[in-house]
């Protein structure tokens, strides 16, 4: 392979995982961006994503097809969906006026339960997840994109796409950018926060959901404690871009990946860590609120 | 008030029914129970459990006390060996402790059982610098590092042909140590070391750096590391279209690996492991059909955990009380021990003088014996 080739391949990789990192960025974003809380429950909600869609998967048995792919992930985003919801009950939604803190705890104790409770119904070793696709893919040069990178590409874009629109061309993501800008306002303006706060809960899970079964069937092998590294590196994207931005989010992702990616391939896969949070560190000294943070609304 | 105080109380009751039994000796066991390695401590464990099993049923092991074995989890994670190995050394029934499983973990637990007087036995952590640093309470049943990586740079040279080998590890102290003690020996040999780099436990993306190997285009990946990495390892290196011969140590032997590379990834790549293939032993024969009959197909690391629990037991039984003193001296006076691995003989660190070292290989989804060395 000449230089260009390999550096395609690098890009590639890494817009893979970026785009992976973005889509569980945006249910943390969501959430910061409406009630300022980080859920550190999101991880694990993208883990259990990662499991829900394994079970269809082996429910439809052999190897899988795009038909049960396309099973796994509305399963999963139901499942996580659901999940979301009932996080946001019974963990938030009676500490809304607590403390941050509080919230905050109560995100890691929801972290701790989703794990050990997976653990204890799947079991504590790594999870095979089969192949839904053929590995077999269309050859660019000698760089090849195998189907399920195409499908990550565009099941993510998609939901960017649709979630912009629902944010800004819907009266739920109107009702959403007026509690974000200020609660007591829009409650003021017969918006029910409460219902706005639990659908940004729900949309934001089901898309982790969707990132788990993708994650999942890319990397072919699922863990309960998936959710943990994978959740904090999404953070970091979500704060790269500047949380609470929707569009931030995406960027952050992609920048992550490709960042990650370019420094395993061309620096040192030991250091590309350091070398990811290095970048965001001097980010976030040039741009306290990430790259897009801007938009966000100043509260009074 | 009163029936929520009455339930407490009558929990409280329940566990401390457990506690009113005869009175026990106890040997502790460490290894990942739970997380990506679990796999691998399961193995060890049921070989542990065997053990005192059949001890039991022989009869007394010190007559008035019945043994058990204390099973504890460290998640193959070195701060929770250390305050499992904390608790362990504090609780004075326990007379012997058999693991931990990953020499990060064996390492810093070693010293808090030389401080506290008590017998260890490695089943199979190899990082020969734990046995360097002198505690008379350390014993190993396994050969070491020193052994096993230059014993992988003579197969991929001599046998694989390999000339231009780019190295991998998992960055613990097992792998980078076995890793380093490959590469000292590869060169030795006239071998040329592309590059040599670490990935990280737990992550799942190892494309880039492998997309960095395709691009030197070497004739052998050596990688010392754990089977979960591996699993991906191979898969990603499949899916690239790396052809490079792919080597690894005795952390990739475990069945768990080829379910989770699927076997057309795991096809054709090459382990070598501590002891050579235990199936040729005449002394393992029993054991393997007493394992098989109990829990099906024998894992990888079982024949250690029961060894180094039946070693446990007999320094136990010469001790002849419960005294974790009388135990470590009756284990120093233990100048041969007969084990269905072969006779261990201690040297001064402890380390067993059974150093063969096995290599297999995958074909069709199972692990192929290839040949030993000693």
């Amino acid at each position: 392979m000449s230089a260009g080739d390999l550096f395609l391949q690098q890009v590639l990789n890494g817009l893979t995982l970026g785009f992976v990192y973005a889509l569980i960025a945006l249910g943390y974003t969501m959430v910061y961006g409406i009630i300022q809380l980080i859920n550190f429950a999101h991880g694990e909600v993208f883990m259990v994503g990662a499991y829900a869609g394994l079970t269809v998967l082996l429910m439809i048995g052999g190897q899988g097809s795009a038909a049960g792919l396309v099973a796994a992930l509305g399963a999963a985003a139901v499942v996580c969906l659901l999940l979301g919801l009932a996080i946001e009950r019974v963990a938030y939604r009676p500490l809304r006026s607590a403390p941050k803190l509080s919230a905050l705890i109560s995100a890691i104790g929801v972290s701790f339960i989703l794990q050990n409770a997976v653990m204890l119904v799947y079991g504590a070793q790594d999870r095979y997840v089969p192949a839904a696709l053929p590995a077999s893919g269309w050859k660019f040069g000698a760089v090849t994109v195998t189907p399920m990178q195409a499908v990550i590409f565009g099941v993510s874009i998609a939901l960017m796409v649709g979630l912009q629109a629902l944010v800004y061309g819907t009266r739920l993501g109107r009702n959403m950018r007026a509690t974000a800008q200020d609660p007591l306002a829009a409650r003021l303006m017969g918006i029910s926060v409460e219902r706005v706060i639990a659908s940004t809960f729900a949309i934001g899970s089901a898309l982790a959901g969707i990132g788990g079964v993708l994650f999942g069937t890319y990397y072919s092998t699922i863990n309960f404690h998936d959710g943990y590294l994978t959740g904090l590196k999404a953070f970091t994207a979500a704060v790269l871009g500047g949380i609470g931005n929707v569009p931030g989010a995406l960027l952050g992702g992609v920048l992550l990946g490709l960042l990650e990616g370019l420094a395993a391939g061309y620096l040192s896969a030991q250091w590309k860590n350091v070398v990811a949070f290095a970048v965001l560190v001097l980010v976030l000294l040039l741009r306290p609120r990430g790259l897009l943070g801007e938009r966000v609304a100043e509260r009074a | 008030m009163v029936r929520r105080a009455f339930l407490l109380f009558s929990c409280l009751w329940l566990f401390s029914g457990c506690g009113k039994s005869e009175p026990v000796i106890k040997i502790g066991f460490v290894a990942p129970l739970s997380g990506d390695q679990a796999a691998h401590g399961e193995d060890l464990r049921r070989g542990a459990e065997l053990a005192i099993e059949q001890a039991q049923a022989r009869g007394p092991i010190i007559p008035g006390f019945s043994v058990v074995l204390v099973p504890v989890d460290d998640a193959r994670n070195p701060a929770q060996a250390v305050s499992g190995a904390k608790r362990l050394a504090a609780d004075p029934h326990v007379l012997a402790v058999v693991g931990h499983l990953n020499s990060s973990c064996t390492k810093p637990a070693s010293a808090i059982y030389h401080e506290a007087r008590l017998l260890q036995i490695s089943p199979v952590s190899s990082n020969p610098e734990i046995s360097r640093q002198g505690f008379d309470t350390f014993y190993r049943i396994c050969p070491t590092d020193d052994l096993q990586g230059p014993a992988a740079a003579r197969f991929a040279i001599q046998r694989l042909g390999a000339r231009r080998i780019f190295v991998l590890d998992d960055m613990t102290t097992y792998g980078r140590g076995l890793a380093n003690e490959f590469v000292r020996a590869a060169k030795a040999s006239g071998a040329e070391i592309l590059g040599h780099e670490g990935i990280t436990q737990g992550e799942k993306d190892f494309t880039p750096v492998l997309t960095k190997i395709k691009g030197l285009d070497p004739d052998l990946i050596y990688f010392a590391g754990m089977f979960p990495e591996a699993a991906l390892l191979v898969q990603q290196k499949l899916k690239l279209g790396l052809r490079a011969k792919f080597l690894g140590g005795d952390g990739l032997f475990e069945q768990a690996l080829i379910t989770l590379a699927t076997p057309a990834a795991a096809e054709g790549i090459y382990l070598t492991t501590l002891g050579g293939d235990i199936r040729q032993l005449p002394t393992a024969k029993l054991f393997i059909e007493a394992f098989e009959k109990k829990y099906g197909p024998l894992g990888a690391y079982s024949s250690y955990g029961y060894e180094a629990t039946n070693l446990a037991l007999e320094a136990i039984r010469r001790a002849g009380k419960k005294s974790r003193s009388a135990v470590l001296s009756a284990m120093r006076e233990i100048k041969e021990y007969p084990g269905i691995l072969g006779t261990h003989i201690f040297d001064s660190r402890g380390d067993t003088m059974i150093r063969t070292i096995g290599v297999y290989t995958v074909h069709d989804g199972q692990f192929q014996f290839v040949e030993a060395s000693n």
